[in-house]
């Protein structure tokens, strides 16, 4: 990987410092309040869930958006690179970004589960599922927005995604291989659970290669 | 060096005549004596702000007139003639008084009156 | 290297509302290039274009000897852009744009960047965000030309400044051409600027290339020729008049293939030949072009 986009990457996690601090400490601070009694579960457990996709919203559209209106674009692409370069760049950048607080979040959540009595082991199953489910999510935002070229677009990027989360939360929590088991004792990995990770996995996938075939082949950027 | 030269934009002759005229009275002068080493083009034409095109022609008409000589690689010239000072002197010389006998028929003046006016001005500038 | 810096030869680019069409610009080492037009004419697309930031829908592109935009990549290492829409990347200092620059060319000058802070009046510590639009065009003029690169590429480059700061960014673009090897491009409406320091210029009007000529050439080429007629004086058919304008017996001409002779052409009548400043010749090129295409 040559040096500009090295350096661009860099760029990045430099100016989404304070995003990725931030993120990563509210992710784990969520699971400390979660610790808390029944009350703090569900507390802690709902700034958990805001936390890593508010994260993941503001840095894929903060990241991309903003260069384009603050004029900075040009600066960028008038350093020795191609679209498709630049692409690159702001995908792993971007992507580097929010696996730190999204990598963060999780491993304290998975920790709780496994380490807390008071939390049966079988919930991993549904974590697991709802953390790669999260990721996936992220790279929808970030494949829209790297693709989208006025802001209506990108506001309704935003709005299905988010609605996303409750459609996950409703469909995937209620399925029988998935409910049947959410508080069992230890984690029963079935072939529900590989199916809808099997989905996930494919969505993101195509999600974050988009980019690479679309934005990367345009000829126009600004 | 060259700072001593400028150039006005709102002046109507054209910016290569005006470096040309005024590194002509250098010459003249005896400021710029003969085989001393002009500035070269591009050092002129960005300690001037001048474009390099304009600085060329200037160089180029001064050669053409014998004031400069340009040796290829090494640069530009004062051109080494005996009395090439007093040359240029002459010439400018001519060109007034071709003026002063022009505006003078256009007055009206005979050449009496002409050579009167002549030496009433050479008088005043002894008197100074 | 003794091609050219750039070659742009009948390059169109499609818009809705707007299309750029028979594009064709050479810019040679060594020399400036000055790229005048009225607002919208379409010099930032042109610039755009040889960028690579946008694709042409025909023609061909050649920046340092590279396509474009096959190989921008490459040939960008060697050109220096600042278009003075530009902006620095938010929520970081012109300190940091610096380090940044020093990490990605090899040919960056730290102690010419620290002479232009200085001489540009910046501040590293200050955050893009807080620069004034004149400062900010300091501060990327600065980023290009401490990398000393073969080509710069300029698009309204004094925009925002006052004189005594156009005054010293016009002499670094001149310091910059005491190496004939590196070259500029720079597009203006300061026609003060570009009459001076341009070796060569290319004016543009509604997407199409007027006239490109070298600098002398144009200063020479064109006159106001005033010309008074008595009643019942006529003038003779002359060649290339590109504009007229009469006010009784007082009529002004203005030619754009002026030659010594012509003097002699025109006959008894007239009163003043006058050169013309470029912003005129400007004016009236545009003006004559639109006509002649029924505009």
């Amino acid at each position: 990987m040559n040096i500009v986009i090295r350096k661009l990457i860099a760029k990045e996690l430099y100016v989404n410092r304070w995003f990725i601090a931030g993120g990563a400490f509210s992710g784990a601070a969520s699971v400390l309040i979660a610790t808390l009694g029944k009350g703090g579960f569900n507390i802690g457990a709902l700034t958990w869930l805001t936390t890593i996709i508010a994260t993941g919203v503001m840095m894929a559209l903060y990241g991309i958006m903003n260069e384009r209106k603050e004029h900075a674009l040009q600066f960028v692409l008038s350093l020795p690179l191609s679209i498709a370069g630049y692409v690159r760049a702001k995908m792993i950048g971007l992507t580097a970004s929010f696996l730190v607080v999204w990598a963060v979040s999780c491993a304290a959540a998975l920790l709780l589960v496994f380490v807390k009595d008071s939390v049966p082991d079988g919930l991993a199953v549904y974590l697991v599922l709802l953390c790669v489910f999260m990721l996936a999510n992220f790279a929808v935002v970030l494949c829209g927005a790297m693709q989208a070229r006025t802001e209506a677009l990108n506001s309704a990027v935003i709005v299905v995604t988010n609605m996303g989360v409750s459609i996950f939360m409703f469909t995937v929590g209620p399925l029988p291989g998935i409910q049947k088991n959410m508080w069992a004792a230890t984690p029963v990995w079935n072939s529900t659970f590989w199916t809808v990770l099997g989905c996930e996995l494919a969505v993101m996938v195509l999600a974050f290669t988009l980019p690479f075939l679309l934005a990367a082949r345009r000829r126009d950027f600004l | 060096m060259y700072s001593g030269i400028n150039i006005s934009q709102t002046d109507a002759r054209p910016m290569y005549l005006q470096i040309l005229e005024q590194i002509r009275a250098r010459v003249a002068a005896g400021d710029w004596p003969p085989g001393r080493e002009l500035p070269s083009i591009r050092a002129l034409a960005a300690a001037l702000n001048v474009s390099v095109i304009t600085i060329k022609r200037a160089y180029l008409d001064l050669e053409n007139e014998g004031v400069i000589v340009t040796r290829h690689g090494k640069g530009s010239f004062v051109a080494d003639v005996n009395g090439l000072a007093g040359e240029l002197q002459d010439a400018r010389l001519e060109a007034h008084l071709t003026e002063v006998a022009t505006l003078g028929r256009q007055l009206g003046l005979s050449e009496e009156d002409l050579a009167a006016r002549l030496r009433r001005a050479l008088k005043d500038l002894d008197k100074k | 290297m003794n091609g050219k810096h750039i070659e742009m030869h009948g390059v169109r680019k499609n818009y809705r509302f707007f299309t750029l069409d028979d594009l064709n610009l050479e810019l040679e080492p060594g020399q400036i290039l000055g790229f005048v037009g009225p607002n919208g004419a379409g010099k930032s697309t042109t610039l755009r274009l040889v960028m690579g930031m946008i694709a042409p829908d025909a023609g061909e592109i050649r920046v340092l000897g590279h396509a474009i935009p096959a190989e921008q990549a490459i040939a960008k290492r060697d050109v220096g852009f600042v278009s003075a829409d530009m902006r620095l990347l938010p929520h970081a200092t012109l300190g940091w744009h610096m380090q940044f620059m020093k990490s990605i060319y090899p040919e960056w000058d730290g102690g010419y960047a620290t002479t232009l802070v200085k001489r540009f009046n910046l501040r590293p510590e200050q955050n893009a965000r807080s620069l004034s639009l004149g400062e900010h065009v300091k501060a990327s003029l600065l980023l290009a030309l401490a990398r000393r690169p073969r080509l710069l590429i300029l698009d309204e480059p004094t925009t925002g400044l006052d004189p005594v700061a156009r005054h010293e960014v016009i002499s670094e673009f001149m310091d910059v051409l005491r190496d004939e090897r590196r070259s500029i491009l720079f597009s203006s409406h300061n026609t003060v600027d570009v009459e001076r320091i341009s070796d060569s210029i290319t004016f543009i009007d509604r997407g199409r290339i007027v006239e490109s000529s070298n600098k002398e050439d144009f200063l020479d080429r064109w006159r106001r020729i005033q010309v008074q007629l008595p009643p019942g004086a006529m003038l003779p058919e002359l060649p290339n008049i590109v504009g007229r304008v009469t006010d009784g017996q007082f009529v002004t001409l203005t030619t754009n293939q002026y030659s010594e002779g012509m003097r002699a052409l025109v006959g008894p009548h007239v009163r003043d030949i006058q050169r013309m400043t470029l912003e005129e010749i400007f004016v009236a090129n545009v003006m004559h072009h639109r006509e002649a295409r029924g505009q």
